[in-house]
């Protein structure tokens, strides 16, 4: 990159600068709190550029009848308000169009936060303040810190008043001067004691609330925070405006560099521990050499740093370059980075003999960055079984060389004696190339000296030795040499790179295919068989996965899913798992085991312990399964723990909900027991207290109102301890023969006389053949689905009809109230559901239905609410009974 | 004088029917209102001098009728529930409601706390500068404490505590209330301060500090004054 190039001002930074040049300019007043003094400092500035003969006019300023406020604004220009209704009380709103068409240079405007009257443009005023900076009219006004969105949680939390009055963020942000109004919370508390500050008489109570010393003093840290953090974006934007080279040190930001080197892990967490203790943010930054795509391996490597740099908070970054350490100081700088962490040293050999290696390089021209340099660990351990594979592979190259050297030597004997073709080297190429692209470069170069040897020796008077005769025939020789030794390696590269290709291609399609799953798995359990299932695809053997609940491990998915963790294997996991280590076969600890250990680590510790199987014959695991493997653990261990945190959010809500559901159960019971204790009590105090005073035909009629109001508690208590009986199954079901007409009609009598108002119609199928069962606990259900009707039937009649239907007697009960909705049907038999609202009306404590469908259960039957019943409305309530229910009695009991 | 009207939020008619024999027998006239709307309606024409409210009632909680009719108007509001949790009593006090009082009640009691919180609202009431609690007689002019005859010597924050119950007798006060008007709203939240306070001022102005008759707690709430020896009864006025 050139220099000009570095030094070019951002165009995003320039456009925002000419739409601020275009529209008037915004100063915000920011307080902590009401009473700082924001109108106060806007007032005073507003006629100090009035007397140096700003246009300035005041829009909307509430001075509270606070005479030293009010004093300042007499002198001013202010803009009459607009008189506005809303909910039937007259209020005065800032008139926009007024405002608009005077178009003063300067505006003040307070309360930005204000949410105008509905009949208003603008929703909020801070629309309307846009509008006036949009035709270039400067605009002065006031926010209190608590009105900002993003810190109205915040606000809430702190102070526990709700903030609905809020103002975007990005208002603040796009203001061109901030100024922050403040006094200490101590001083507020001051002028609040002496009745300098204003609340409204009605918000009294809201405001004690809110002006504590905690309070003011955490909203002032926020107000004072987010000031100086805008400070720190202008500052940011005034560098990229004029091309500024950074850093700016107002706050620290570090720059890891970090190779796909063994190193590389050392280096983030040093990097991330800097940037906690700094309290900085940091990125992770690679470079590599423009065009050149990183080996397989280096990558899988690279993407498993990656991971490890978000887990510990650092933010990644990728670039291309052939110079590194300018790269990083252009970066450095762009990103206005104070400190650059990188590890000791990753520099060629040529390079370290020019004395360049990148920490020299970066120190050379670091400028006002500090430079933290990270010292090699060992780390050397994995390479050791690389060279017996390497060599493995070398031997095998050799042999197919010389075989197909052999194969050339023999067709180019055959061919002599044949054709006696003149030049043979032809034929020699043919087996370099073959080698090349069969078995790769090192194969094609063994194949050409072998070739350049063969041919000589076989070919080249005289035959059968090494030396050549005619010096154009060495000639000859050597070109061959050099020619079969570049079309060969060139070949062989061909060769290699494009195994390489599918080798990657492989790589991130697997790593792809299992984000792609992960994804898809919300719940802990899914994740866990997605990484247990890949696993096992990409790397093969038994795979295991125990979940860490504190110290304990549970065995949560395997594959295959019957895989067993023996003693020795659990030691080994609760190793892994303790002490955030591998653990188990090829590892020092446990190395018996045949699975191998590796904890889960993310944010928020050790999730999980995976352990994988590993054939007895491999010492080790290769350095690309290492690599694959660190990915998919990491991206496991993040899907875990955000699967975790889903699963705490979702519990939470439960919890609330049931809490919810509690508190209206108790205020429905207490609703319950408590009218008609209340209706008792009061009409049995009134008659004591006030007996004189009553006459004779109102003590009756309370009178009445106790008698009635006891019998309705008397039931609702016989209901409740009914209930208690069923569950806790001390409830004794008679097995005789019953015949339905008489339960009908005894539980028509009854609800005759219990609801005086309720008009019955019964209608019973004759010859109804009797059933088996408990003759008074079946007119207690049938008691209490009338009761049940009559309470949602309006005045309408509740019908009672009952038929034989095959082996079944059909007990209905119908009523043409408002019905249920479909959703509800069997929650109508849950204890305590209520139709209807919780509180307000329709008394029982949703207990009736739910004894019903105990006690016909327990005689062998069945009850079920149909919805709408008549004329699309109505409920009916429908009860089968078994003709012969004595088997099913028996069975039950 | 015209009897004061009660108007009494209730769904449940038969407490309605009660209430309105009670109250009627009591020499107030009454209104009945079964729902929110009603009452609100009720509210704004009728000026009742006080209401009675259920906070359960069939279209809107009872609590939002108290937000609402506080935008408008100042009749004092006695909370008549059956729910007895203690954030809700909060709840409703600090929206306005005068007083409360729990189902079942006894109508004696009732008509009592009406009296208090009609007497507190009493527009042009001269605010009484001595006042007899239980035999403790505050003088809130010479800010002098005494019981029979014998002055009780109280430091300044006890006395602002005593003064604040001798000018609010019979009335419930939350303890937010309280510390506010004690030590003012940056406080409202330091209950154990009012604890500490209150148990010196009981030890000092009650016969028997372990059975408080002049400054009775509201379990959860706050605290309520005895009522007043020189109170009125409206049938008087």
């Amino acid at each position: 990159m050139s220099r000009n190039d570095a030094k070019r001002p951002d165009p995003d930074s320039l456009l925002a600068l000419t739409r601020g040049e275009a529209s008037g300019r915004l100063k915000v007043f920011v307080g902590a709190a009401p009473g700082v003094g924001k109108t106060y400092a806007m007032l005073l500035g507003a006629r100090r550029l009035k007397t140096e003969g700003v246009d300035v006019v005041v829009g909307f300023v509430e001075t509270h009848g606070r005479t030293v406020t009010q004093a300042l604004v007499d002198g001013l220009e202010v803009l009459p308000r607009r008189q506005a209704e809303h909910r039937g009380r007259a209020i005065e709103e800032f008139d926009l169009d007024a405002a608009l068409a005077r178009r003063p240079k300067l505006i003040v405007v307070d309360e930005l936060a204000h949410t105008n009257s509905p009949d208003s443009r603008h929703p909020k005023r801070w629309q309307d303040v846009e509008e006036l900076l949009a035709i270039g009219v400067d605009v002065w006004t006031a926010l209190n810190i608590q009105h900002l969105e993003s810190l109205a949680d915040v606000v809430s939390r702190i102070t526990g008043v709700v903030v609905r009055e809020t103002v975007p963020d990005i208002v603040l942000q796009q203001a061109d001067d901030v100024v922050l109004v403040d006094i200490t919370p101590d001083e507020l508390l001051q002028r609040l004691h002496e009745g300098k500050v204003y609340v409204p008489e009605t918000a009294r109570r809201a405001t004690e609330n809110f002006f504590t010393l905690g309070n003011l003093t955490a909203l002032r840290e926020l107000a004072l925070r987010r000031t100086a953090n805008r400070v720190d974006d202008q500052m940011g934007a005034y560098l990229k405006q004029k091309a500024i080279q950074g850093p700016w040190g107002a706050s620290e930001r570090l720059l890891a560099c970090i190779g796909p080197g063994e190193d590389a892990e050392r280096v983030l967490r040093r990097a991330s521990q800097l940037a906690t203790g700094l309290n900085a943010n940091w990125i992770a930054l690679t470079i590599s050499p423009p065009g050149l795509d990183a080996e397989p391996a280096e990558a899988s490597r690279l993407a498993s740093v990656f991971a490890l740099a978000e887990r510990l908070g650092g933010e990644p970054l990728q670039a291309h370059a052939f110079d590194f350490a300018a790269e990083i100081l252009r970066i450095a700088h762009r990103e206005n980075v104070t400190q650059i962490v990188v590890g000791e040293s990753r520099a060629g050999l040529l390079r370290r003999l020019r004395g360049r290696s990148l920490p020299h390089a970066l120190l050379s021209c670091a400028g006002g960055v500090e430079i933290h340099i990270v010292p090699s660990g060992e780390g050397r351990a994995r390479r050791r079984f690389a060279p017996s594979f390497a060599l493995k592979g070398l031997s095998l190259q050799f042999v197919v060389a010389a075989a197909s050297v052999a194969a050339a030597v023999g067709i180019g004997e055959a061919l002599t004696a044949l054709l006696l073709l003149p030049n043979l080297s032809i034929i020699f190429l043919s087996a370099v190339l073959f080698c090349a692209v069969q078995f790769g470069t090192r194969a094609a170069i063994m194949a050409s000296f072998l070739s350049f040897l063969a041919y000589n020796f076989f070919f080249i008077e005289p035959i059968y030795t090494f030396t050549v005769a005619q010096p154009y025939e060495l000639f000859a020789l050597f070109v061959f040499l050099a020619v079969s030794a570049l079309t060969g390696s060139l070949a062989g590269r061909i060769r290699d790179q494009r195994e390489r290709v599918l080798k990657a291609a492989a790589a991130t399609q697997s790593l792809y295919e299992f984000s792609r799953k992960l994804s898809g798995a919300s719940r802990e359990e899914d994740v866990l068989w997605a990484a247990a299932a890949h696993l096992h695809a990409t790397f093969g053997g038994r795979i295991m996965l125990l979940v860490a609940d504190g110290d304990a491990l549970a065995l949560r998915a395997a594959w295959p899913p019957d895989a067993q963790l023996d003693e020795a294997a659990e030691a080994a996991a609760r190793w892994a798992l303790q002490r955030r280590e591998a653990a188990g076969a090829a590892t020092g600890t446990l190395p018996k085991v045949a699975f191998q250990f590796r904890p889960l680590v993310s944010a928020g510790g050790v999730l999980a312990v995976c352990g994988f199987e590993l054939k007895a014959e491999i010492p080790a695991i290769a350095p690309e399964d290492e690599r694959a493997l660190t990915a998919v653990l990491d991206q496991t261990a993040i899907a875990l723990d955000r699967a975790r945190l889903a699963g705490e959010a979702v519990k939470s809500a439960a919890l609330a909900e049931n809490e919810k559901v509690r508190n209206v159960l108790l205020d429905s019971l207490s609703h319950d027991l408590r009218t008609p204790l209340a209706i008792i009590a009061g009409a049995a105090s009134a008659l004591g207290a006030l007996g004189e005073q009553i006459s004779s035909a109102e003590r009756r009629q309370l009178i009445q109102s106790i008698e009635e109001e006891a019998a309705r508690l008397g039931r609702f208590v016989a209901n409740l301890l009914e209930m208690s009986r069923i569950e806790a199954g001390g409830l004794k079901v008679g097995r005789d023969w019953v015949d339905l007409v008489d339960v009908v009609q005894g539980a028509v009598e009854r609800s005759r006389k219990a609801f005086p108002g309720a008009s019955l119609k019964v209608s019973l199928a004759p010859q109804l053949p009797q059933v088996r069962g408990d003759a008074g606990l079946l007119e207690q259900v049938l008691f209490n689905l009338i009761d049940n009707a009559n309470k949602y039937a309006g005045d309408s009649a509740v019908a009672i009809h009952a038929r034989q239907e095959d082996d079944m007697v059909v007990l209905s009960v119908t009523d043409e109230g408002p019905g249920i909705k479909a959703a509800d049907l069997e929650r109508v038999f849950e204890k305590f559901y209520r139709g209807g609202r919780t509180d307000g009306r329709k008394p029982g404590a949703g207990l009736g239905l739910s004894i019903c469908r105990g006690l016909v259960e327990a005689m062998g039957g069945s009850i079920v609410a149909q919805s709408p019943a008549v004329r699309r409305r109505g409920t009916r309530i429908v009860v089968r009974l078994p003709i012969d229910g004595a088997a099913q009695i028996e069975r039950r009991a | 004088m015209r009897p004061q009207r009660v108007l009494v939020v209730d769904d449940e008619p038969q407490i309605q029917k009660l209430l309105k024999i009670a109250l009627t027998a009591a020499g107030y006239e009454t209104l009945l209102a079964g729902t929110a709307a009603e009452a609100l309606k009720a509210i704004a024409s009728s000026a009742p001098d006080i209401v009675i409210l259920d906070l359960g009632l069939p279209d809107r909680d009872g609590k939002d009728v108290l937000r609402d009719m506080r935008a408008f108007s100042r009749t004092p509001v006695v909370v008549l529930s059956a729910r007895d949790r203690e954030a809700e009593k909060i709840e409703a006090l600090d929206l306005g409601a005068d007083d409360y009082v729990e189902k079942p009640f006894g109508v004696g009691e009732l008509i009592a706390r009406l009296r208090v919180a009609l007497r507190h609202a009493a527009p042009h009431a001269p605010a009484p500068q001595r006042i007899v609690l239980d035999g403790l007689l505050i003088d809130l002019d010479k800010r002098l404490v005494s019981r029979d005859g014998a002055a009780i010597r109280l430091t300044p924050k006890e006395y602002d505590l005593l003064a604040v119950f001798a000018v609010n007798t019979g009335r419930v006060l939350t303890h937010r209330h309280i510390l506010a008007a004690v030590w003012g709203p940056g406080h409202v939240e330091d209950i154990q301060y009012l604890r500490v306070l209150m148990g010196q001022l009981r030890a000092k102005i009650e016969r028997d500090p372990t059975a408080p008759k002049i400054l009775r707690t509201e379990t959860g709430v706050g605290y309520r004054s005895a009522e007043t020896s020189e109170g009125e009864s409206p049938r008087e006025q």
